[in-house]
């Protein structure tokens, strides 16, 4: 239809998420009347990401260093870690100021279903950390759906039966009404939990 | 221009899709395997919450367009099984269930006596115990789900005489491509069977979904079950089961 480097671009754009076809030519035709330098910083930044960027050895998370600045911040409480899915996630939970502990990054969750078991996540390293001592806490911040909270039962049972588990808390966050939100709208199995774990004021 | 539809269904499974929405397998009472999207679900503030988890049992409002897949455009509970997702060993139980109607039932087809079999094993799965460190698989109730699921199909194994010559009496192993039991003059067929797992299998098959847990079924006997069952899928299906495996 246009020229083939264009359709290129068009192809390579629709296959981002959330990105369909029409997108992806509104986007193709923006680089396209973009100068030249705006346009190639853009594909240098995608190139220099690809290049530099790598998981944290310890925690998972995205690093351009061996460690992540998380990791190296030595103002971080290193006694709580706080378990995720994807790195995404970890940046959700920094957004709210609230955290100041470690991350460990897994890499999704546990689907018997699309055949992803506990050898494809980063179990086996939140294991060994967690027996190397100086831990105290867990906080398992898996999605709270059917894969994450089996990705939570299985990592609390796994820390049981661990060397060093026994002194470790293992907690899940807690699952409720969102804020801001109405209770008419809330659906059966939320409004249960959040019923099931209320707090005396 | 499209046309939309109210139905009672299960959730069987559902992944990603996109930035904020799921592609659920559902299988509907009059429809039988349906795929729909719904969007927006992954948000905190989705308006279909935890309702369209899977194993859950709903009635859906789905909207045909011109795709393949289905939009949800409403969803109200039937029953959560939150229960049952809520441990891990029942859950892999229900996931064997789900994985057995989504690779035995793949068409738009409705089925109702298959429908009504899995809602009644949801049912049955709030409600048994707990049997960690058991294997799921070997389960009393996901053995007799699997089993009517393949009599449903057509699949059924012929365990009462040998398929060869019709003896009753030493029947000794399971032949998949003559698809049932054979003696010990005509066998030893590719999966061994014991007494026990005769009685199991038999049992299993007789008894309702709710008495599966009452059947006295045997490690052995549930073995040979699961062998069988297995050996089923592989010939006539031509697939293995994911979950049977963990």
């Amino acid at each position: 239809m246009l020229s083939p480097s264009v359709d290129n671009l068009v192809a390579q754009l629709s296959r981002l998420p959330g990105i369909g076809q029409r997108t992806a030519q509104r986007l193709a035709f923006h680089i396209l009347s973009t100068g030249k330098e705006e346009a190639l910083a853009l594909a240098g930044a995608i190139g220099e990401v690809k290049e530099r960027v790598r998981f944290c050895r310890e925690c998972g998370n995205l690093t351009e260093e061996e460690l992540c600045t998380i990791c190296l911040d030595g103002r971080r409480d290193r006694t709580v870690v706080c378990v995720v899915e994807q790195p995404v996630d970890a940046i959700s939970l920094e957004r709210t100021h609230e955290y100041r502990g470690l991350y460990h990054v897994l890499g999704g969750s546990l689907s018997p279903l699309d055949g992803i078991e506990p050898e494809h996540l980063r179990i086996g390293e939140l294991i060994r950390r967690v027996g190397e001592g100086g831990i105290e806490e867990v906080v398992l911040a898996t999605n709270p759906n059917m894969t994450g909270e089996a990705t939570a039962a299985y990592i609390a049972d796994r820390l049981r039966h661990s060397n060093g588990g026994d002194r470790v808390r293992v907690t899940r966050l807690a699952s409720g009404l969102p804020v801001g939100g109405d209770l008419e709208y809330a659906d059966e199995v939320t409004l249960g939990r959040a019923l099931a774990g209320r707090r005396e004021l | 221009m499209g046309r939309t539809s109210k139905t009672e269904a299960v959730v069987l499974r559902s992944f990603r899709l996109g930035e904020a929405d799921r592609v659920l397998h559902v299988y509907t009472a009059d429809r039988g395997r349906v795929g729909a999207v719904a969007k927006g679900i992954r948000r905190t503030k989705s308006r279909f919450g935890a309702r369209l988890e899977p194993l859950s049992h709903v009635e859906l409002m789905l909207h045909h367009g011109s795709g393949e897949l289905q939009t949800v455009t409403g969803a109200s509970l039937i029953c959560s099984h939150h229960e049952a997702r809520e441990d891990p060993y029942r859950l892999a139980v229900g996931l064997v269930g789900a994985e057995a109607m989504l690779r035995l039932y793949t068409e738009q087809e409705s089925n109702e006596r298959a429908f009504t079999a899995l809602t009644r094993f949801l049912d049955r799965l709030d409600a048994i115990p707990s049997r960690a460190p058991a294997r799921p698989a070997l389960d009393p109730l996901a053995l007799s789900f699997q089993l009517k699921l393949l009599w449903l199909s057509g699949y059924l194994p012929h365990l009462d005489t040998c398929v060869e010559c019709g003896a009753v009496e030493g029947l000794v192993g399971y032949l998949p491509s003559a698809g049932g039991a054979v003696c010990h003059a005509c066998g030893p067929g590719r999966v061994s069977l014991s007494a026990e797992g005769l009685r199991g299998i038999r049992v299993l098959l007789s008894t309702p979904l709710a008495d599966a847990h009452d059947g006295g079924l045997t490690d052995l006997g549930g073995r040979d079950a699961l062998a069988v069952v297995t050996a089923s899928y592989e010939y006539s299906g031509g697939f293995r089961l994911r979950t049977l495996s963990a």
